[in-house]
């Protein structure tokens, strides 16, 4: 299958990469003022229980369709994984479901699986998430399998040892997928050392010392009911879940009184430099370009977010227009923001055939340029308002999206009706105060540029877009 | 299948938790433009597909990839809407669009603001009405679509091993060349192999379009009659003939590429989506492949630590498609070890059969992954469509799961027997090369 545009390019049967990074939401702004146009959006009432164990319990009942889906957050991402140990917080996430002291690996996929349910470990920089989602008729046999997982996994030496190797084995093969790579080398050459600063999944330095005795120790020291939320949405009634939830989590004890706090970051690493990833085979470059951001929950989240869909959000963005209808240089490109719970950073992603490597940085950067020195148009603000404001409903067709805004407004502290005031308050904004997140946002200082291509053809490209480091991909297993 | 209307559907086969979401409103305009409405106002956004029947496999040698490069092209100005008008009235009304094309067919589709569907169906009656194809627009389109094959295919271990099996598993048939076409054919392709194609495969009468969500059907229908009505019916495109030999024998080859570890990819020759036996490997698909505990994760993955990650791939077409196997291995791993590992486990599907609990597990997992689809407007009109398209009518998205409970462990038998015979399999090995290229 091919398609026009796809923000997955990969048909690949690599299993989804490890990093499940929540998108970007934040900040209540305060002026913002209700304007009424199409019809409100409402979200199921939301009703808050906490269990003897101390787990905070937020259900929503939504039908129509039989089906209920699970969000179990843990506030102990990547980022708290110890020194030396990058990588550890997924690795022990991923290993509660190979064993528990009931169950082990084959019986407990057997016990999800057999009634059509699903069970998926996600882990961000900022927290491990457990998404489950069954037949409503299961709820209660499939939350109590939930609540082994996180109460008592028992991390069987045999398990440990596989899911090393597996890992070790997923990392070298990473090396042959060029996307994967930018990415990471992007994410070391933005963050540096700053815990934010590796790959969710580690490296294969780090994760090849890992021992049964450093999962259970980070079981035991981060993971705990008091820095949990469980979010439940659809087909049950909300008295069932705070039952079913006592019943699951009863005696989980242990872990945190609060979350690890995480330092706020610095300046950028490599500001004003060229990572060149160098791999030899490639007959098109990756591109990366990046630059600060700001944490969830940030006042500029309505002008920058606003910012960004006119520049390189949809598909009449500036730079897709310059760079991909104009010129034909690319099959995609695209700007974000990746906000995260202390920091964030502004990036864009793009690539090209190796020749027109320099070209498509120098357009890149100049519609970054022109947005930041003269803002946008009062009528190109009003189109990527009503694009936003028009597609945010989306965002709440599924049990899956519902519960994750409710946890992620949650665990950034957003407020309940984020959801429900998000398309006033992005209505709100002004061409002055989308003139002033560009001023800070679009690359103000020299980004870090990063490029995964082959070194010999596109060194020579770059002269004069900082000192150049050339690196072996192999650099980034 | 009955072709009565849904509040006669019979209740026979029907899900309970279906019947009542799916009062689905059906007509056929003069021109042959076929149309399918479905409310749901849970939320205020509303999605339309236009579904074309026609697909790379509708192409010739020389034109190959024409389909998907035709389908950048209906993004690039109309008569009415010209060159970049479709996506910025669109998205700024609310709303966004995108499209793909498979081997069968090209499907368009749009997700919106529930206040913009009028808007919406100018755009889409425009372009099918009267698409304007410029030489420049061309020019650089077919840049990007270059790029596209570079980025999925060109430096793709994926791809470059799923384009090498296409031609082995397929000698005379069109699913023989890839969806996005040879480059040497991308580069070639004119304007008037584009104006011809329009003409032949996008009348009205080889088009369906599903409008899901926020609607009133009634309205709604005027509103096509207005937009479509006067739209010229075009000629029947003309039938693919399916000239494909029988195979004699395992077919192989090699992909010698800089790579950390040789990989495998497998094909065997699958019925079209039509035939009976397309929903008995959707349940050995699920069995063999569907979660950590299916047979082949479980033994070769974690048993016999042989892969690093597999998949199966079963997607029904037209034409006999292809039941596609790929396992990522180890930088140490032996392919041809791995290779005897998978076909004992086959054999033993084709001599054992399944247990019963594996075969209710498949049903309850095929049944949930199907309420799931149907979550959003998009899924809906999604599945409405390609199920009328593969399997000739939409009401199947209704009796789907009734119909994988009625199949039993002697039908998994015959027909893995059937298809995952020796001498009908296609196997392309990666040979990983020194990275100093």
């Amino acid at each position: 299958m091919a398609s026009r545009k796809s923000s997955t390019q990969k048909t690949s049967a690599r299993t989804a990469k490890r990093a499940v990074r929540p998108a970007p939401t934040p900040a209540a702004r305060k002026k913002a003022a209700p304007r009424a146009r199409s019809s409100a959006l409402t979200l199921p009432t939301l009703h808050e229980s906490t269990t003897a164990s101390g787990l905070k319990v937020i259900a929503a009942e939504r039908g129509p369709l039989p089906l209920v889906s699970v969000r179990l957050v843990i506030r102990a991402g990547s980022a708290t994984d110890p020194e030396g140990k990058q990588g550890l917080a997924d690795f022990t996430a991923r290993l509660l479901r190979r064993g528990t002291r009931h169950l082990n690996a084959q019986a407990i996929d057997e016990a999800v699986e057999f009634v059509g349910a699903s069970l998926g470990v996600g882990v961000s920089e900022d927290a491990v998430s457990l998404a489950l989602t069954t037949p409503a008729e299961h709820f209660g046999p499939m939350l109590n399998v939930l609540g082994q997982l996180v109460r008592e996994p028992i991390f069987p030496q045999s398990e440990v040892d596989d899911a090393r190797e597996r890992e070790l084995a997923h990392f070298a093969n990473d090396l042959d997928d060029p996307s994967i790579i930018a990415d990471r080398a992007l994410v070391r050459a933005l963050w540096g050392d700053h815990p934010y600063g590796h790959d969710v999944g580690g490296s294969s330095k780090s994760v090849r010392t890992f021992t049964r005795e450093d999962a259970v120790r980070f079981h035991a020291e981060r993971f705990g009911p008091k820095v949990a939320m469980l979010v439940v949405v659809g087909a049950v009634a909300p008295d069932r879940v705070a039952a079913a939830a006592e019943e699951a989590f009863a005696g989980w004890t242990g872990g945190p009184d609060a979350p690890l706090l995480i330092p706020a970051p610095g300046r950028i690493a490599q500001a004003g430099r060229v990572i060149l990833v160098d791999k030899p085979d490639q007959t098109q470059s990756q591109v990366r370009l990046g630059g600060p951001g700001m944490r969830m929950g940030h006042e500029d989240y309505f002008p920058a977010t606003a910012m960004n869909i006119a520049l390189g959000g949809g598909f009449t963005s500036r730079l897709m227009n310059e760079i991909r209808v104009n010129r034909g240089l690319t099959y995609g490109v695209s700007s974000w923001f990746d906000s995260m719970n202390v920091g964030g950073v502004f990036a864009l992603s793009t690539f090209t055939k190796t020749a027109s490597t320099r070209e498509i940085i120098d357009v890149a950067l100049a519609e970054i340029a022109g947005v930041r020195e003269k803002g946008l148009k009062p009528r190109e603000l009003a189109d990527a308002q009503a694009y936003l404001a028009g597609l945010y409903p989306l965002r709440t067709e599924t049990n899956e999206s519902i519960a994750g805004s409710i946890a992620e407004a949650r665990l950034h502290g957003l407020g309940d009706d984020w959801v429900e005031k998000f398309r006033d308050r992005l209505r709100a904004v002004t061409p002055k105060e989308v003139a002033a997140a560009a001023k800070k946002y679009c690359f103000a200082q020299p980004p870090s540029v990063v490029v995964l291509g082959k070194a010999t053809a596109v060194k020579k490209l770059l002269k004069g877009l900082g000192p150049i480091t050339v690196v072996p991909a192999s650099e980034y297993e | 299948m009955p072709k009565a209307s849904p509040s006669k559907v019979s209740a026979r086969g029907v899900d309970p938790a279906l019947a009542s979401l799916f009062d689905v409103h059906e007509a056929t305009l003069p021109n042959g433009l076929q149309v399918r409405l479905l409310a749901n106002h849970q939320a205020p956004v509303v999605s339309l597909y236009t579904v074309f029947q026609v697909g790379s496999r509708n192409e010739r040698p020389g034109i190959t990839g024409i389909s998907h490069l035709f389908e950048h092209m209906m993004f690039n100005g109309a008569k009415k809407y010209g060159p970049k008008m479709f996506d910025k009235t669109l998205e700024s009304n609310g709303g966004r669009s995108n499209a793909y094309t498979s081997n069968d067919l090209t499907v368009y589709y749009d997700d919106f603001s529930a206040d913009a569907l009028e808007t919406v169906l100018d755009l889409e009656s425009d372009r099918m009405r009267s698409l304007r194809i410029s030489q420049a627009t061309l020019t650089s389109e077919r840049e990007v679509v270059k790029e596209e094959r570079r980025v999925r295919v060109d430096n793709d271990i994926f791809g470059m091993m799923d384009e090498e099996l296409g031609t082995l598993v397929y000698k005379a048939h069109p699913y023989r060349w890839p969806v996005i076409g040879w480059m040497a054919d991308i580069e070639a392709i004119g304007r008037e192999d584009c104006q011809e194609y329009f003409r032949t495969y996008y009348a009205p009468n080889n088009a369906v379009l599903y409008i899901v969500g926020d609607i009133d059907p009634k309205k709604t229908l005027a509103l096509v009659r207005k937009y479509y009505g006067n739209i010229p019916r075009g000629p029947a495109p003309a039938p693919v003939l399916n000239a494909e030999p029988d195979q004699k024998g395992e077919r192989r080859a090699e992909v010698h590429h800089p790579a950390q570890s040789p990989a495998l990819m497998l094909g065997y020759r699958g019925p079209s989506a039509r035939d009976e036996d397309t929903l008995v490997l959707d349940v050995i698909q699920y069995v063999l492949t569907k979660g950590e505990g299916s047979r082949l994760v479980r033994s070769l993955v974690y048993e016999q630590k042989l892969a690093v990650s597999l998949m199966l791939d079963w997607s029904w077409r037209i034409d006999p498609g292809t039941i596609l196997f790929y396992l990522a291995l180890k930088p140490d791993s032996d392919p041809k070890k791995v290779e005897a590992a998978l076909y004992a486990e086959l054999e033993k599907v084709a001599r054992e059969g399944i247990t019963e609990r594996e075969l209710q597990k498949a049903q309850n997992n095929l049944r949930s992954d199907h309420m799931r689809e149907l979550a959003t407007n998009s899924g809906r009109a999604h599945a409405l469509g390609h199920y009328e398209a593969l399997l000739g009518d939409w009401r199947r998205v209704l009796t789907l799961p009734a119909a994988y409970t009625s199949i039993t462990n002697d039908r998994v038998k015959a027909v893995a027997a059937k298809y995952f015979a020796p001498e009908g399999r296609s196997v392309v090995t990666l040979v990983p090369a020194s990275t100093e290229a």
